[in-house]
């Protein structure tokens, strides 16, 4: 086991190394539009890495994490615009908003476990949308609001025009992934994470070793919904645009399904998803292009649908690899 | 107490007018204890659904909304026939006979149905095994996504008309105490109560039901006696499905048939189910009742709630009862050996 992680690491260097590289390459290669398009791709890592921490390590199956993207986006726009806060501190204020929240989730969480918890947080994930309508001040209501505050580059950035703009958007979102990721990786190997850990493989067990079981949950989901919450935070910052019709319940089914497809309980995993998404919806941009294929076609524009071949892709992996696309090669080294 | 002085002594006239709108009140509360009665028995069929696949496979089956809806698109197809948004749907083209009247279609819907539920046990759930929690939620989650976007992609997303099988006119509804209970609510429960008899004759008096309420009880010691426990449990998810097609079927016409449709019933009927205890079929039939009124009740009384966020006290419902009494109603008390 330490001997596939001493390896994992090695592979894992590569990989940081090839997507760092990507990452910095991106912004000379694009338009304003796809250089958003590319940055909201990059932030929606962190809700992935969300589900991946309540799930994967913590053991707490979440179907419901798009609420806290949501919470997360509602906050921010809201300690932007109508508190007039600086940008930063309301999108960092905007995740510890979302991370309160899914401490409060974490609550019943305590007693309700496995597929129970499955059930409330799809629950959840459905009475969102909803809810949230509620709320017009701070919502919109049902046509969502617009934010009038933009995140612009700051003086000291070089150049001023729209492309510097969305340059300095898409280095700050990569940044604080980046350093989510890495605080992820931390907090999940420190000893806190191996407590959550042993949580997640038998709660009586870790209980009985003097981990505090209410503490550690409650911590787990707010991390979570934390990490979750600054992915909506930061879509508010790259289109200052929040409307509820952006988080029906299928969304957090997908992101939920990405996390899975990636590989839950490793931090790969969660890159790993958003890649296959991404890859998944530009193969099916292409295909469903090609007309005249008869019902050949048909099948093609399904795949156009990344919740399709999620949905699928969740079916086959949980048949041949439980670990998720991460977990694809590490089956063989387990076994050693 | 001080006698009342004629200031604060009741004039007839206010009297009348008070007992009078107590009296509307009365009807209003029974007028809305009627309208719930037809959701409570789609609340009720539809948990039922889920209580026997969690009764005799221990799993929450989350795709039993998509299938259920999958179900009412087919009773859609067969009705309406080949329609021009359906070219290349693949299934129009290859069922003769088209269109069939209503309940001919209800039945074709539910017989496919059925049989999509017993598929679905044999090729995903079976070879499982006794897999996790987590295998299971990714195999239904997995089912509920990939559904739902067929169906987006083969019959459109925008909402379909599903014609109603009993009379929904404006004079079609029998007058009690001046609240209308209308055709089609006596209809639903009269379907559900007859299906409900039958299922109780089959568990009671068929050899397969003995079967059935032996797996249910313990797989590996039905086992032990001979029963085949496979095969037995495909039965038990086509018979769950077919509860969740008629659910589908019968309350397609009132919320429009849609690819989403089923995913707030859902929770109404996980609700139910939870309530009633996730194991027992009664349970189902008292939550779904229960829930069915709380949903139209509460957001009449609450207005804060309103139609659209009735939703939320069912979940709160829902994780009361897993916080202070997992086992609902009537359900049984697990107990875990550590």
């Amino acid at each position: 086991m330490i001997g596939a992680e001493q390896r994992l690491s090695r592979m894992g260097a590569f990989g940081t190394a090839a997507l760092c590289l990507a990452l910095a390459v991106i912004p000379f290669l694009t338009t304003t539009t796809s250089l958003r398009q590319a940055s909201q791709i990059i932030v929606s890592v962190l809700a992935v890495l969300g589900v991946n921490v309540a799930t994967g390590y913590g053991g707490m199956i979440s179907l419901g994490h798009g609420v806290f993207v949501g919470v997360g986006a509602f906050a921010t726009g809201y300690y932007v615009d109508d508190l007039s806060m600086p940008w930063l501190l309301a999108i960092a204020l905007g995740a510890v908003t979302a991370g309160i929240s899914g401490a409060l989730v974490g609550l019943p969480a305590l007693r309700i476990k496995g597929i129970h918890l499955a059930l409330v947080t799809l629950g959840l994930a459905i009475v969102f949308r909803p809810l949230s309508k509620r709320f017009p001040s701070i919502t919109g209501g049902v046509s969502g609001r617009s934010i009038d505050a933009r995140f612009d580059a700051p003086g000291w950035w070089p150049g001023d025009s729209r492309m510097a703009s969305s340059v300095y958007r898409y280095v700050f979102c990569v940044l604080v992934v980046l350093l989510a990721l890495w605080a992820t990786w931390n907090v999940v190997n420190s000893r806190f994470g191996r407590s959550m850990r042993a949580l997640r493989d038998n709660d009586t067990a870790a209980a009985v070793y003097g981990i505090d079981l209410v503490s550690a949950r409650v911590t787990t989901f707010a991390i979570s919904a934390g990490l979750t919450g600054l992915c909506g935070a930061l879509q508010v910052a790259l289109v200052p645009f929040v409307s509820q019709d952006k988080f029906p319940a299928q969304e957090s089914l997908v992101i939920y399904a990405s996390a899975v497809v990636g590989g839950l309980g490793t931090i790969w995993g969660s890159v790993l998803g958003v890649i296959a998404r991404t890859v998944v919806g530009k193969v099916g941009d292409l295909v469903a292009g090609f007309d005249g294929l008869g019902p050949v076609g048909e099948f093609f524009d399904l795949l156009d649908d990344s919740a399709f071949v999620f949905g699928l892709g969740l079916i086959v992996l949980t048949f041949l690899f439980p670990g998720g696309l991460a977990g694809i090669g590490r089956k063989d080294r387990l076994r050693k | 107490m001080a006698k009342a002085t004629p200031e604060t002594r009741l004039q007839p006239e206010v009297l009348a007018t008070v007992t009078l709108s107590f009296v509307m009140d009365y009807v209003l509360l029974l007028q809305r204890i009627f309208d719930a009665l037809f959701n409570s028995a789609i609340y009720s069929s539809l948990a039922l659904a889920l209580v026997i696949i969690f009764r005799s496979t221990g799993l929450l089956n989350f795709a039993q909304g998509e299938m259920a809806t999958f179900s009412a698109y087919i009773a859609f197809v067969l009705l309406s026939g080949p329609q021009p948004r359906l070219t290349g749907g693949g299934l129009a083209g290859i069922i003769p006979g088209v269109p069939f009247t209503i309940p001919l279609a209800i039945i074709g819907a539910v017989i496919c149905g059925m049989a999509a539920g017993a598929v679905t046990e044999r090729a995903l759930i079976r070879p499982l095994g006794g897999a996790s929690d987590l295998a299971l939620v990714n195999i239904t989650i997995g089912l509920l996504l990939a559904v739902n976007s067929l169906m987006a992609q083969w019959w459109g997303t925008g909402p379909r008309f599903f014609p109603a099988i009993f009379p929904t006119g404006a004079g079609q509804h029998f007058l009690i105490f001046g609240a209308r209970l209308r055709y089609s609510t006596v209809g639903v429960w009269a379907i559900l109560l007859s299906v409900l008899v039958l299922l109780v004759l089959l568990l009671r008096h068929t050899r397969a039901g003995l079967g059935f309420r032996a797996v249910s009880i313990s797989p590996s010691n039905a086992e032990l006696v001979g029963i085949r426990v496979g095969p037995t449990l495909m039965y038990g998810w086509a018979l769950a499905s077919g509860f969740g097609a008629l659910a589908a079927c019968l309350s397609a016409n009132s919320v429009l048939l849609e690819p989403s449709m089923m995913l707030r019933v859902l929770v109404y009927a996980f609700a139910a189910a939870t309530l009633g205890g996730l194991d027992s079929p009664k349970g189902a039939l008292v939550g779904g009742l229960i829930i069915g009124l709380s949903q139209t009740l509460i957001p009449a009384y609450v207005p804060f709630i309103g139609f659209e966020l009735s939703v939320l006290p069912a979940l709160l419902a829902m994780v009361v009862i897993l916080l202070i009494r997992p086992a609902g109603l009537y359900g049984t008390k697990r107990i875990e050996r550590v």
